[in-house]
């Protein structure tokens, strides 16, 4: 988001950007936490996979093993460490999300605001196709696309939950702009001969960006909450260390609902995307004010 | 209200058009998946003791109920039933209506998400006008924090603790189907209570899960609101607080009838989780089976009903804005 | 702001009257009587799910006829480990069969009557007996020279019915196609049928364009059969059908049984379910006075196991699952390959992790389920090669292969990587345990392994059979039919088609062989032998013929293991003791029918 914003600055706005940034930062040290947890889990996504063998040992002999300091979250059902299959897992899941989110609101925002600018004949097109990308349902549709795809990569996980993801985000950025237009300043700006780039870079954008910031923050939890709960249904391809099939093998081959043994199995994923949730609300909650410069005169 | 007369003639046109394009995409995505279901279901019948030859001709009988004919042909038959409404017969229960079938378990479905999806629009939108107000104090920080985690837990967890805690461990609330078969069905107290009481767990699911979700959106858009120079002026004047807050809530509540009326329209497809974890009857659940025993029929119809489900609120989001929104209902609208 | 809240309102009452709508359409029911009834809930693993809308009709695939409560069969097979004409009393009380297996005389139950009074007759079972052949039966094939089929259905008496085999192609399991089949009130199921069926199927069980036309016919009623709806439940069984929510059928005692005063409980409650888990709840919680099988994890089973009255029940169940090979492939086409993984995967340490609680590891490769083995086979069993788990053994059967290690790394004979492919279909939970261990244990033994999952069942049984697997789990031994047991190994899906006795075999690759053994198969001891020939004769040799026969393709499939037997299940059943009595306890034949069956035979009593 700040590359699009950027682009359009001199370098001394460019600055201030930053200094505004830092202050917001300082302001609520949760949202350092939260800028801590993000980082934190990029470089598990990027390294973490690289301090484990490629396959885990076993240890049939500690099948839903307890929590210890070798295993901190137990052992699976086939005695590997839990751990480490978070950690080797988290690539899939945050790859698949970050080509999911940026798809969702690149293409969202984009056919949005083109849409809600321009209107008229445009407008028309594009919303009829955004209605009926919204129209297809996504869950069912992606229960067929399961028999047909195997999702084997990340990047085509992310690809097809993006493209099925980015409808509600035109929607909501195109009544954005549609109001915000209804309150003149698009006309004014015209009027003062400002270029359409000016306008939608300084004036929609900016104004628009805790919307689209939100709008993110939905899309990558939703992707992963997607891909998860594919994963957890049982119809995607098995993949041990996908914190969805963890989660689907916990609760209906472990019994983690039943019996306390397989539970820290199932929460050692449920707490990876807990965490990154939190990680990802208070980032955007910063987001929220340096993109908004009435809030952070409050 | 002509404007709202000819919006809703338009609407209504459209409405057709886009559902005829959507049940022919999803006809022809429904038609080629892969996989053979009387192979599965010969292995299922082998298992369970029956003669391979026997097997054999069951599975034909059963299947004899698939639409027959090429692709097109069956297309053509499609569109004809749609015409009549006559969406055919399913494999899974042959003989029954697929429209029958359908809106038995859709009825299942309606009743606890559209609850639950009211419930916490309602809690959700007034816990977001606070959060934004107070988005300064301890209060905000605790509404919008919670409000985040709670939409960043997703359904199907949510419904896992919940049934681990209520069903298995304090053994309080039921988890089998939608009321008890003991109780005499019928408009009595027993029975009402029952439904209630095995309905409480999807609706509470519903509503935690998505509560955060109406929040943080609600929060979100009086934000871009207080921005506004309207309200800033009102502000400059000294109006009272409830009047600006009654502008606040207006202006901001906006975009969130789209979020609403998508969410409706989308109520029939999206409780597939809560329904395999609460072993409730609805459509997400009859749409894995159709999906999984490849009944085309039941599964075009699903497709169809969502379909519809979300046309109508779409064009119910719209005359919804129209009514409240006064510069929409000037015409000045750009769709 | 007042607006909104007058729409949200507006949409409440949408909700609450489709509440009640929902109640004014479920059927009013009639009360229960005095006192406190004693109910009976179970689930039945056949239809886990209950539909409101299927009528009851026990050809129905979702109807809300139940085996053993309110459907009823001539007689209920014993599922004898050996002798499959073994049967309990249904509607049938007794039956005689001729000593040549020409024929068999069945007398019905005298006193029984349909919960509408009117009592069951031969004639009820002769309209059965027509539905056999419009849905698929074994004795009552429209294939013409079809094994083991009836050639007349005659009506003795009004409690008398004889049924004769035709002799051309006999089956030693005649009897048992006869009476393992529902009857149905025949004055309920007037005009399903046309008044010629009879003449029909005689013209059908012929050979030529017509009798294929009028075949062709029969199964086009099977479509009538199975949707049809009788309005209402007329049952000869124990019990009623009462009433049905998504959630649950009620069933109701039936007094016009002919056994009703040994009936215990008063009402019985089927549950619906969607998955194990939930069926682990209902347990947990000891809501189920019985459940057949499900696979539970091991703490679940201890949690089960404590819970107050709960008890488990062990008995043998005709299945069991393997590793089967599709010898199109390299190396697989490699006895040597297929022998020197048998050595190397230690089934017991598969078995543990996979189903714990529902099965026991295989013995060895021999295609039938090891209890059944025993009395099949004898001391013979011990003689097969047991493959045991051998490291040194695997190795030189890989080197036999003219496979080679390079640095730890087996490659095969051509210098690739060796990768060996697992497939198993998604949702499969033991399945993919096991597959999740074996893969582990190859990749110890310098295998490169990995899993691949198909989406679903049917995706998964259509890639097999187009032979796009290199190996893939497949269930064998389902018997007790001894043709049965072997038709998993050596039959259509191993290219051998059984057309009116007469055997033929397709090519690898053709017509659904994905497994693609050769047809001729040298085996140490025996010879050159066709194994899906031995297998087809199975069908139509007396039980003391089938012994040896057994016993041959018992130690072909064990030296050319077209699968590896992995684990052979456990019918392991749950009872809670707390508000009955009179279960059937471990290796009881009856566990293998459903409890209604227990209620029926008077078993089940009210505990007092």
């Amino acid at each position: 988001m700040s590359t699009i914003v950027l682009e359009t600055s001199s370098a001394s706005i460019r600055r201030d950007f930053w200094r505004g940034v830092w202050r917001v930062m300082k302001r609520k040290p949760s949202r350092m936490v939260g800028v801590v947890i993000l980082l934190a889990f990029a470089f598990m996504g990027i390294f973490g996979p690289l301090f484990y063998p490629e396959h885990l040992p076993r240890d049939v002999s500690n099948t839903y093993g307890p929590m210890t300091w070798a295993h901190p979250f137990g052992t699976d059902g086939q005695g590997k460490d839990v751990f480490a299959q978070v950690v080797t897992g988290s690539r899939y899941v945050l790859l698949s999300a970050l080509v999911t989110a940026v798809i969702t609101v690149v293409l969202g925002a984009a056919i949005g605001l083109f849409s809600g600018f321009k209107r008229g004949r445009w407008d028309t097109v594009l919303m009829r196709l955004t209605d009926m990308k919204l129209t297809i349902p996504g869950l069912p549709l992606l229960l067929v696309l399961t028999t047909v795809w195997q999702f084997g990569s990340a990047v085509e996980m992310g690809l097809v939950l993006g493209l099925l993801g980015w409808g509600s985000v035109a929607r909501a950025v195109r009544a954005q702009t549609l109001s915000l237009r209804e309150r003149g300043f698009i006309e004014a700006a015209r009027g003062l001969g400002l270029s359409t780039t000016h306008i939608v870079g300084k004036e929609l954008l900016p104004s628009m960006a805790p919307y689209i910031a939100m709008n993110m923050l939905i899309a990558v939890t939703g992707a992963v909450y997607a891909q998860v709960g594919l994963f957890f249904l049982g119809v995607l391809p098995y993949e041990a260390d996908n914190w969805g099939v963890m989660l689907n093998l916990a609760v209906f081959g472990g019994g983690a609902m039943t019996t306390p043994s397989a539970l820290p199995y199932l929460l050692a994923p449920l707490l990876a995307i807990l965490l990154l949730t939190l990680g990802i609300v208070l980032v955007v909650d910063a987001m929220d004010e340096i993109f908004n410069p009435r809030l952070r005169e409050e | 209200m002509t404007v709202v007369v000819r919006k809703l003639a338009g609407h209504l046109a459209r409405g057709l058009v886009m559902i005829f394009v959507v049940a022919s995409i999803s006809f022809f995505i429904i038609r080629n998946i892969p996989g053979d279901p009387m192979l599965a279901a010969y292995e299922k019948f082998v298992a369970s003791g029956m003669d391979p030859a026997a097997a054999t001709q069951q599975v034909k009988v059963i299947y004899g109920f698939q639409p027959e004919g090429s692709v097109w042909s069956q297309y053509l038959d499609y569109l004809a039933g749609l015409a009549t409404l006559d969406l055919g017969q399913t494999v899974l229960n042959p003989g029954v209506a697929v429209t029958t079938d359908l809106f038995e378990a859709a009825k299942w479905t309606v009743i606890p998400v559209l609850t639950g999806t009211l419930l916490s629009f309602l809690v959700g939108v007034t816990m977001g006008v606070y959060a934004a107000i107070k988005r300064s104090g301890k209060l905000g920080d605790i509404l919008n924090i919670s409000g985040s985690l709670l939409h960043g837990v997703p359904q199907y967890v949510m419904a896992l603790l919940l049934a681990a805690i209520f069903a298995t461990t304090l053994q309080v609330l039921p988890l089998d189907g939608v009321a008890d078969i003991l109780v005499e069905p019928g408009f009595n107290g027993p029975y009402i209570a029952s439904l209630a009481q095995h309905a409480t767990l999807p609706v509470l699911t519903y509503c935690l899960a998505s509560y955060g979700g109406w929040t943080l959106a609600m929060k979100s858009s009086v934000v871009t609101v207080l921005g506004d120079d309207f309200i800033l002026a009102a502000e400059l004047r000294g109006m009272k607080r409830s009047i600006v807050f009654r502008y606040i809530a207006r202006n901001a509540i906006l975009p969130l009838f789209t979020i609403l009326a998508l969410s409706l329209g989308l109520l029939f497809a999206g409780a597939v989780f809560i329904e395999k974890i609460f072993n409730y009857p609805g459509l997400g659940l009859k749409l894995i089976d159709a999906v999984t025993n490849r009944d085309y029929s039941l599964m075009g119809g699903a497709f169809l009903l969502i379909t519809v489900a979300i046309v109508v609120a779409n064009i119910f989001a719209d005359l919804l804005y129209t009514v409240i929104d006064p510069r929409v209902r000037a015409g000045k609208e750009g769709a | 702001m007042k607006r909104l809240a007058a729409v949200v309102a507006l949409l409440g009452i949408a909700a609450v009257s489709a509440c009640s709508s929902t109640d004014s359409s479920s059927k009013p029911a009639a009360s229960a009587g005095g006192g406190s009834p004693a109910v009976y809930t179970t689930i039945d693993v056949n239809k886990p799910g209950i539909d409101v809308n299927g009528p009851a009709n026990p050809w129905a695939p979702k109807g809300n006829s139940f085996v053993g409560f309110n459907s009823m069969k001539l007689a209920w097979t014993k599922n004898h480990l050996t002798d499959a004409n073994a049967f309990y009393p249904g509607i049938a009380e007794s039956w005689e069969i001729a000593p040549d297996g020409s024929s068999i005389t069945i007398k019905l139950q005298p006193n029984n009557k349909w919960s509408d009074g009117k009592p069951v007759t031969a004639e009820d079972v002769k309209l059965s007996l027509a539905i056999a052949y419009t849905q698929g039966s074994t004795a009552f094939a429209l294939q013409p020279g079809a094994a083991g089929a009836a050639a007349e259905v005659t009506v003795v008496d009004e409690k008398t019915i004889k049924v004769s085999q035709d002799m051309s192609n006999p089956s030693a399991t005649f009897a048992r196609g006869v009476l393992d089949w529902a009857v149905i009130p025949a004055h309920m199921w007037q005009g399903v049928l046309p008044a010629d069926i009879w003449d029909k199927i005689k013209a059908a069980r012929g050979t030529g364009p017509e009798a294929e036309a009028v075949r062709t016919e029969i199964t086009e009623l099977g479509k009538k059969v199975i949707a049809f709806n009788p309005g209402k439940d007329v049952s000869a069984g124990p019990y009623v059908l009462e009433r049905v929510n998504p959630g649950a059928a009620l069933l109701k005692k039936n007094p016009t049984f002919y056994n009703a005063a040994n009936v215990g409980p008063d009402a019985v409650q089927l549950l619906n379910y969607t998955g194990n888990e939930q069926v682990w709840n209902y347990l947990i919680t000891g809501k189920l006075d019985s459940s057949g099988f499900v696979a539970v994890p091991a703490d679940t089973m201890a949690k089960i196991k404590g819970a107050p009255g709960n008890v488990v029940v062990k008995g043998y169940s005709p299945v069991a699952v393997g590793l089967a090979f599709n010898q199109s492939k390299k190396p697989y086409d490699n006895v040597h390959v297929r022998k020197g993984l048998a050595y190397l995967i230690n089934r017991e340490e598969v078995q543990k992790i996979a189903s714990p609680e529902g099965g026991m590891p295989a013995l060895t490769t021999t295609g039938i389920h090891q209890t059944a083995a025993k009395e099949w086979l004898g001391a013979e069993l011990d003689t097969l090669e047991k493959y045991n788990t051998d490291l040194a053994k695997a190795e030189e059967e890989f080197k036999a292969a003219g496979l080679t290690k390079k640095d730890g790394k087996w490659h095969l004979a051509d210098g690739k990587p060796w990768k060996l492919s697992m497939h198993a279909p998604a949702g499969f939970s033991d399945w993919l345990a096991a597959q999740e261990n074996i893969k582990s244990q190859l990749i110890d033994a310098g295998i490169d392994a990995e899993i691949v999952t198909a989406a679903d069942f049917p995706l998964y049984q259509t890639e097999m059979a187009e032979g796009k697997y290199d190996t893939g789990f497949w269930l064998i031994a389902l018997g007790p039919a001894p043709y049965n047991i072997f038709q998993r190994l050596y039959g259509s899906a191993n290219g051998w088609v059984n057309v009116a006795g007469k055997v033929t075999h397709n090519a690898p690759g053709k017509n659904g062989n994905w497994m693609g053994s050769p047809e001729q198969i040298e085996v140490e001891g025996l010879g050159k032998v066709n194994p899906g020939e031995l297998t087809a004769k199975l069908n139509s040799v007396t039980a003391e013929e089938q012994k040896p026969l057994m016993a041959q393709l018992a130690k072909v499939a064990n030296q050319d293991l077209p699968v590896i037997q992995m684990w052979d299940y456990v019918n392991t059943q749950f009872q809670n003791h707390s508000r009955f009595t009179g279960f059937p306890g471990d290796d009881h034949d009856l566990l293998r029918q459903p409890p209604g069956v227990w209620i029926q035979l008077g078993m089940v009593k009210k505990k007092a």
